[in-house]
């Protein structure tokens, strides 16, 4: 029982794969569930209450931990000393900051595999004491499935089947336990054994399994249809949600994540953003971040690391990358940029090396729109963003070449934009429905007299840096919930550069103009001739607006220089007229990071976590506020919605389809054959044998007559027994439905000619046409007889489908059946034969 | 004491007596004529027995089966009656043994007594050299006794001091038993109550059955007015013609199913044997050829299965701790499975 609870424990953990990259973690699992299983079965010798058991766990598990993770500190390598507790409480605080640091998969440093192994031992506390000490095997299954839990909350897609199953079974495996030893716990079951097989024959030898057998009671048919109840029920909670449209295990037959190397699709798992892009600009320190070269002309473009394409109301996320082999970059040129055509471009050389001080860094900083990255190491690039990634990859310490395609669109080209394609509005125009009116209404008001979508961009960004009255304010409070974005635009219009980037593109996409919103590093200074240097607090973040023909461009709405964010430039194309004060077009002229007003003054800490919300659009305040979820919106779920009903309706007259097929399926039969000659004639015990010409065996047309009727009864809702002979039929549903003369002289027609067709000795041909009107005369008495809604349901959906289904499954089932059977003996004959062997065990 | 026992010594002889209404005879029955030939008798005895049709009609079958039939009911309520009316309509020997429990097997069976004059033993048949065989109060006699009938009914002789003497045809055992629970009763033993090939039992006529029954008997007995109808050449035809009835192979599947379904049944100790199978189909056969059906029909079994089936089970312990009769068992049995839809 110990062994199978510990067992259950691992295969639950099994569950956890997702949130760790490799599989270290599992051994020290491994490794805690035994010293914890020892631990309990210590401690039960002494046949203490239960409370107590579950401290030799613990204690148990306590001296693995110490043992594994710091035994230098620690009296002979397992005793903890204060040093010892000390030494482990740090690790647990080291593997805590990881933990809350990454996003699944996390990296095993020690302190998350410490963290792993006791949160497991801990499980396998729980169980040992549930299952094996309080003899609650079904409730045990509570702490597995907290455990497996954990990954289901933490990771958006789904654990692997693989995973779920041997959890499952690892489960089931523990009941079985446990009932094996409560009907153990009555002593050896008393029986009639078979005394024809066991006894011996004199002088002859003993059977060698001959007692084996004699002391186990038979009940392996129990034990075979429980078995096969378990297999079932795990089989079917596995497969199931593949065949019920709208739940899409992602993860079925492939490993959901965190697998290495498999060719097919998988989610990208990062950690998040804006977490570690948080974690780098909270640092108190000004620190450097990367240097770069480039050799564009017009100065160097922003890096870029993220784009948030999905507003979900609350915040600007992106959505799930899927990743795949042929995503990598592997010196190849990347996808060309999207929408980028007649717009003038050239290329640029860019050569960035990331300081080694720089963790995580798992999304490369690159100008847009690369064309091709060199790069060591395993990156992929997301075709539609251009995003550049790597699953394991940090960018820390590695120098990387792109070369990039940089758009400088005039204003006049991008004002004679042509609309964007239909697939780039739905999925980067879309709105929720619950934008604020206001919101709207101020977009259209902000824009008025803007004849293109360029016109409209090119104001809303002068109403954001001069119009507007928005104040640069690191200092505002942050955001607590949503409708703070529509506050932030209507009323108090101070904020990071976050909202200012949010704030835009939920307006550019109120007007119709794809966008999304860009995170990464503005250009930051140039130090000596050529060398840039971006610092943590050049971290911003700015929208992108479509333009047909030149692609995604960036906007700049945050107010720049001294009163704004530092180092922001706008674009020139985002300034057409001549009032491009301030904001200079070329990022020569960006303002010197460290002015007084616009930068947050490293040294003090406040502004630090402040920044970092202004470059978190995910979880920061700029997205939260106005809107929820842009999924809702736009024009398209009328067009879900049709096509849901479309496919409903369809479902739903599968039915009637396949009614009105049968019934034509069964006249067609007896219909007297033409030229035409039946090849695929059942072949007939009595009747002439299928050849040409020849009329069908008359009992067809009965059988045929019989059939329907009996579907047309069940369609009516009528009872219809299988323990009733053809005569016994037509007497009950005559007087059930107090038939009137024509009908129940049909009933009985029909059900004479079935009588004869099935028992008699002669064959009496009854005309198939007579029988048909006599069937459709029958119809209508059972349609008269029974209510509306009855006669409904028969005519469009009608019952006897079902059961026409269910006699067609049941060959199938029985097949089944008879292979499950077989297997069973096969696993009974294997286990028996296991069992022979390591007889005397003790569990 | 049973109703209708006219005189009480314990064998009663009725002479074959040709009386005044011929009966119709000829060779070449077929299944009309039969109908009519079994028309006649049925009259003659519901003329006896009112309002007890299906009854009747049950005995019937039997005798048309070649079986024997078992009549259970209380005292009094006509069990006696109906077993002489069936023998009386019928123009053949019928002979009338009284179970007591001091009947001896021989009394049945006959003896061989030494002959004096010829100085050797004579074998005296007993009642049992009859066509049609009464024998009331069935379990009043001992299990002896009751076993001496056991040879006679089923393989139609009689072996007495190592000779074996044929029994004549037809040959029918209509034997009236009261509930076993009544004092003074022997429960027939298992192997006899499957030789029976149905059980009966007559239940009390509805009151206007038993108002014209008190007119009927208050002026004379209608039993002395029955005559023979039918002679015994007549029956055996009938038989004859009854054992060409068609059983098609899915209605010999349903009676397989019925009686497997009686072996294996929980709450049955002992279930239906071959024999009771074999019973059930002949008697179907007669019962469809009642209805002037040649072919055998579920319904024929259904409508069989219990007066064939039922008397032949034991019910568990636990079963007959909760009342449940096999006759109940039976009727579940048959509301319960699927009727044979295909030829095959």
């Amino acid at each position: 029982m110990t062994i199978v609870a510990g067992l259950a424990t691992l295969a639950g953990s099994a569950g956890l794969y997702p949130l760790f990259s490799g599989g270290g973690w599992f051994v020290h699992a491994l490794g805690a569930v035994v010293a914890v299983m020892a631990g309990g079965m210590l401690v039960r010798r002494f046949r203490v209450p239960a409370v107590f058991s579950a401290f030799g766990g613990v204690a148990a598990l306590h001296l693995y931990l110490t043992a594994v993770h710091v035994p230098g500190a620690a009296w002979l390598g397992v005793i903890p000393t204060p040093s010892s507790e000390r030494a482990l409480a740090d690790l647990i605080g080291d593997g805590w900051q990881a933990a809350n640091q990454y996003a699944a998969p996390v990296p095993l440093v020690p302190g998350i595999s410490l963290l792993a192994a006791a949160g497991v031992g801990l499980v396998a506390v729980l169980v040992d004491l549930l299952a094996v000490r309080l003899r609650r095997a079904a409730p045990a299954g509570l702490p597995l499935l907290a455990m497996y839990s954990v990954p289901a909350a933490v990771r958006e897609d789904d654990v692997s089947w693989l995973a779920f199953g041997l959890g499952a079974l690892g489960f089931l495996a523990l009941l079985m336990s446990d009932s094996r030893e409560q009907v153990g716990g009555w002593g050896r079951a008393v029986f009639t054994p078979r005394w024809s097989e066991e006894v011996p024959m004199a002088g002859a030898g003993a059977p060698q399994d001959g007692p084996a057998r004699g002391e186990r009671p038979d009940s392996s048919a129990l034990a075979a249809s429980g078995r096969r109840i378990g297999a079932a029920a795990v089989a079917v909670a596995v497969l199931l949600p593949a065949a019920v449209p709208g739940i899409h295990p992602r993860g079925l037959f492939g490993m959901g994540g965190g697998g290495e190397g498999d060719g097919g699709l998988r989610t990208v798992t990062t950690p998040d953003p804006l977490v570690s892009l948080k974690r780098e600009l909270a640092r108190q320190d000004d620190s450097v971040v990367l240097t770069y070269r480039s050799d564009d002309p017009a100065g160097p473009d922003y890096l870029r690391l993220y784009a948030l394409d999905r507003f979900d109301g609350d915040r600007w996320t992106y959505n799930a990358l899927q990743s795949s082999e042929e995503d990598r970059l592997a010196g190849r040129t990347l996808p060309a940029a999207p929408g980028l055509g007649a717009a003038p471009s050239h290329v640029v050389k860019t050569r960035v090396q990331v300081r080694p001080e720089v963790k995580r860094m798992t999304f490369l900083p690159v100008p847009y729109a690369p064309a091709r990255v060199s790069i060591k190491g395993d990156w992929r690039v997301h075709p539609a963003s251009l995003m550049v990634y790597s699953l394991r990859d940090s960018a820390g310490g590695r120098s990387f070449t792109v070369e990039s395609i940089r758009a400088q669109p005039s204003g006049a080209e991008l004002a004679a934009a042509s609309s964007a394609p239909s697939d780039i509005l739905d999925q980067y125009a879309s709105v929720p429905g619950n934008v604020p009116p206001q919101v709207k209404a101020l977009a259209r008001e902000v824009t008025s007299g803007a004849t293109t979508g360029y016109g409209q961009a090119v104001r809303l960004q002068r109403w954001f840096t001069e119009k507007g009255g928005f104040r640069y304010d690191l200092a505002a409070q942050p955001p607590q919930h949503g409708g703070e974005l529509a506050d932030f635009l209507l009323h108090n219009r101070r904020g990071y550069c976050e909202q200012f980037a949010a704030g835009m593109a939920v307006m550019a996409r109120v007007l119709g103009i794809p966008s999304r919103v860009a995170m990464g590093y503005t250009p930051g200074e140039q130090n000596r001739a050529g060398e840039w240097t971006v610092r943590s607090r050049d971290a911003h973040a700015w929208p992108e607006l479509y333009f047909e023909g030149a692609g995604w461009v960036r906007f700049e709405p945050t107010p720049a220089g001294p009163a704004g964010q530092g180092t922001a430039v706008a674009p020139a194309y985002s300034e057409p007229s001549s009032d491009a004060p301030g904001r200079e077009a070329g990022q020569e002229n960006a303002p010197k990071p460290g002015s007084p007003s616009s930068e947050p003054e490293p040294g003090t800490p406040g502004s630090g976590p402040r920044h970092n919300q202004d470059l978190g659009p995910a979880d920061g305040p700029a997205a939260e506020p106005v809107i929820t979820d842009d999924d809702g919106g736009g024009g398209f779920p009328m067009a879900w919605l049709g096509a849901a009903l479309l496919v409903a309706l369809m479902l739903l007259s599968v039915p009637l389809v396949v009614r009105l097929l049968s019934r034509r399926r069964h006249w067609a039969a007896v219909a007297p054959r033409g030229k035409k000659p039946r090849r695929d004639a059942p072949p007939r015990r009595r009747g002439p044998s299928p050849g040409i010409g020849r009329d069908p065996d008359p009992a067809d047309a009965a059988h045929a007559a019989w059939g329907e009727m009996r579907a047309d009864a069940l369609d009516h809702g009528l009872d219809w027994r299988a323990s009733d002979s053809p005569r016994a039929v037509a007497r009950r549903l005559g007087e059930l439905l107090e038939l009137d003369d024509p009908g129940s002289g049909a009933l009985g027609r029909i059900a004479h000619a079935e009588e004869l067709a099935r028992y008699s000795r002669s064959q009496q041909a009854v005309p198939p046409e007579s029988l048909k009107a006599d069937v459709r005369t029958v119809r209508e008495a059972f349609a008269a007889s029974v209510g509306r809604g009855t006669r409904l349901r028969a005519r469009l959906l009608p019952p006897s489908t079902v059961d026409l289904t269910f006699s067609v499954l049941r060959g199938a089932g029985g097949r089944t059946l008879e292979a499950a059977n077989r297997l069973d003996d096969l696993a009974g004959r294997l286990g028996r034969r296991v069992r022979r062997k390591d007889r005397g065990h003790p569990e | 004491m049973a109703v209708g026992t006219h005189g009480e010594s314990f064998m009663e002889t009725d002479p074959p007596s040709p009386p005044g209404s011929a009966p119709h005879g000829g060779t070449g029955l077929g299944l009309e004529g039969l109908a009519q030939v079994a028309g006649k008798i049925r009259e003659a005895v519901e003329s006896v027995i009112e309002g007890k049709s299906a009854v009747v009609r049950l005995a019937l079958t039997v005798l048309l089966a070649e079986g024997h039939l078992l009549i259970e009911d209380v005292p009094g309520v006509g069990k006696t009656m109906l077993a002489k009316s069936l023998a009386r309509s019928i123009d053949c020997s019928v002979r009338r043994v009284q179970f007591t429990p001091d009947l001896l097997p021989s009394d049945i069976t006959g003896v061989s007594a030494y002959n004096q004059e010829q100085r050797e033993f004579e074998f005296k048949p007993g009642p049992v050299f009859a066509n049609i065989v009464v024998g009331d109060e069935i379990n009043r006699a001992s299990p002896k006794t009751q076993s001496a009938l056991l040879e006679c009914m089923e393989e139609r002789q009689v072996t007495v001091d190592g000779t074996t003497y044929a029994l004549d045809r037809p040959f029918m055992v209509i034997a009236t038993q009261n509930p076993v629970e009544m004092e003074g009763t022997y429960p027939l033993p298992e192997a006899q109550r499957d030789r029976f090939t149905a059980r009966i039992s007559m239940g009390y006529p509805d009151p206007a059955a038993e108002l014209e029954m008190l007119d009927a008997h208050g002026r004379s007995s209608p039993l002395d007015r029955l005559g023979p109808v039918a002679h015994d050449a007549d029956v055996r035809e009938l038989i004859e013609v009854v054992r060409h009835q068609h059983v098609a192979p899915a209605v010999r599947q349903y009676a397989i199913d019925l009686v497997t379904a009686t072996r294996g049944h929980p709450e049955l100790r002992l279930g239906a044997s071959p024999r009771a199978t074999l019973h059930l189909v002949r008697a179907a056969r007669a019962y469809a050829a009642l209805d002037e059906r040649d072919y055998v029909l579920p319904d024929d079994l259904q409508d069989l299965a219990v007066p064939v089936l039922a008397h032949r089970l034991l019910p568990t312990a636990e079963a007959q701790v909760e009342r449940r009769r096999p006759e109940h068992v039976v009727a579940e049995l048959v509301a319960r499975l699927p009727v044979p839809s295909l030829r095959q």
